[in-house]
């Protein structure tokens, strides 16, 4: 039951170490300057946010392949904290863009596909809440996260391709290679977070997927009171 | 080969229905071509800016309008709950998709090929390598096609449709947009290390494998 | 690309340490918020 908080908790205080040690103690990096900071919470965010979008896709096929809600609820979950971490990262990346290439948003093939899958979780989510029986959303916002994630290698090779075509961009490199840490330990304080999240927002779909299956005997009551 | 036997009946019924409709086929190319005019005064009476541009323009009309009658491929059958009616029949659902979805293609395509005349004429961005670029309105209406229709299946049902559809489609299909309006600059604008083939490619492999991932889908997305 | 170091833009850090940190709080809170709700439709 407290499960979910306990890991948002950790996941808070190793954010706070990971970011403390990134912003006062990791040493300048030698051509970015204290610009370079953002990626100790930037490579993090992406990181957690592929992983998300990967979480989003096995619920779909797991509830395709099982029919049973309880993926259900966790593509639910997980396609609303993958949105959340798609527009922080698109946030950071144009904010990183800025002092770096003087530009809010450079095409990047990595922050567009971002901003396009952002707008897919949320094209999935509108019509997770446009369709009134439970069933039927299930079914629909699977197949159409499918549809979604494998869309994502295709937009980041095409927008890569196309990118490089009329402009070769030199990415500075990611990471200052002296200091890893304040980069460790944020990655696992967002993947803990995020894992909080999705739990609390698993709890939530369940409730509402009971209520509104309530009335005939389905299992799905046992199972969600299982996720909590 | 059940599928083969049960498409060609249902192709037919589809083309029959779209003959019906083709009022609405036209007002979705007036549409189209009303787009292409008025992309024209975002940019300004520069004729070079305009040429430059065209491909993109031409491609956003025909996004714009796949929208209308992708969303109206299935009023039929919720008019008067038809659908059901054809899912009690033993047949395939699969080819009732791919039915819907080769009719909607054969739309897009034509509307496509009817928008270039206006673009030719509002951009001046005329071409002599029609086959290249007939071929880039087949595969890149494909790519709008398939996706669509599945689309289109799940949204006929909704309130929300009109913007439910153009919101779940037009990230999904960012990849043929780009590799169809880069592929149709370079017939337009002229192509000189021939990298409009390496575009189409990707396009049809954008086609190839949604055209496959949707029919497999698409029998999920109808059953009750 | 640039040339040399860039010097300052402790403001884009901040904004965007800032932004996170408010993204995460604010949808925690909500989370909270929700799951209070569904807990009162159950009573």
């Amino acid at each position: 039951m407290r499960k979910g908080f306990g890991f948002i908790a950790f996941g808070v205080v190793l954010l706070l170490t990971g970011s403390y040690l990134g912003l006062f103690v990791a040493p300048a990096e030698r051509y970015m300057g204290d610009v370079q900071r953002i990626m100790y919470v930037h490579v993090p965010t992406a990181w957690n946010w592929m992983l998300s979008v990967l979480f989003s896709l096995v619920c779909a096929i797991a509830f395709l392949a099982r029919n049973n809600m309880k993926w259900d609820a966790r593509l639910e979950a997980s396609l609303e904290v993958s949105t959340l971490l798609a527009f922080l990262l698109c946030c950071q990346g144009a904010i990183w863009a800025k002092p770096t290439w003087g530009v809010w948003w450079d095409w990047d093939p990595r922050l567009t596909t971002t901003a396009v899958l952002l707008f897919a979780t949320i094209g999935i989510l509108a019509l997770r809440s446009a369709v009134e029986d439970p069933t039927k959303r299930a079914i629909w916002s699977s197949v159409a996260t499918i549809i979604a994630a494998v869309d994502l290698p295709i937009v980041y090779y095409s927008v890569k391709w196309w990118n490089s075509l009329h402009q070769m961009q030199s990415t500075p490199q990611t990471v200052s290679s002296a200091f890893h840490a304040p980069l460790r330990i944020n990655a696992f304080g967002v993947l803990f977070l995020m894992i909080g999240f999705i739990m609390l927002r698993t709890r939530i779909a369940a409730a509402r997927l009971e209520r509104e299956l309530a009335g005939p005997p389905v299992r799905i009551g046992e199972e969600a009171g299982e996720l909590a | 080969m059940e599928t083969a036997k049960v498409l060609i009946p249902s192709l037919k019924k589809e083309l029959l229905l779209q003959w019906r409709t083709r009022g609405q086929l036209t007002a979705v190319f007036v549409f189209g071509a009303v787009s292409l005019l008025l992309f024209s005064f975002a940019i300004g009476p520069n004729a070079a800016a305009l040429r430059t541009f065209s491909a993109g323009f031409l491609w956003i009309a025909v996004l714009l309008s796949s929208t209308l009658t992708l969303a109206e491929s299935f009023h039929g059958e919720m008019e008067n709950r038809a659908l059901e009616g054809l899912l009690l029949l033993p047949s395939d659902p699969r080819a009732l998709y791919y039915a819907k979805a080769i009719a909607n293609w054969l739309q897009l395509t034509m509307l496509g090929i009817a928008l270039v005349p206006v673009m030719v004429i509002l951009y001046d961005a005329g071409t002599t390598r029609l086959p290249t670029l007939l071929l880039v309105i087949v595969l890149g209406a494909a790519g709008l096609s398939a996706p669509g229709t599945l689309y289109a299946a799940m949204t006929a049902q909704l309130k929300a449709k009109q913007t439910l559809l153009p919101l779940l489609l037009f990230p999904l299909i960012v990849p043929a947009l780009l590799a169809s309006v880069k592929a149709t600059s370079y017939v337009i604008l002229g192509d000189p290390m021939g990298q409009a083939k390496s575009w189409l490619s990707l396009l049809a492999a954008f086609d190839l494998i949604y055209w496959a991932l949707c029919g497999m889908l698409y029998e999920r997305v109808i059953e009750d | 690309m640039t040339e040399g170091v860039i010097s300052g833009g402790w403001e884009f850090v901040w904004a965007a340490y800032g932004i996170t940190a408010a993204a995460f709080a604010i949808y925690g809170v909500t989370l909270v918020m929700r799951l209070r709700a569904s807990r009162n439709h159950d009573h």
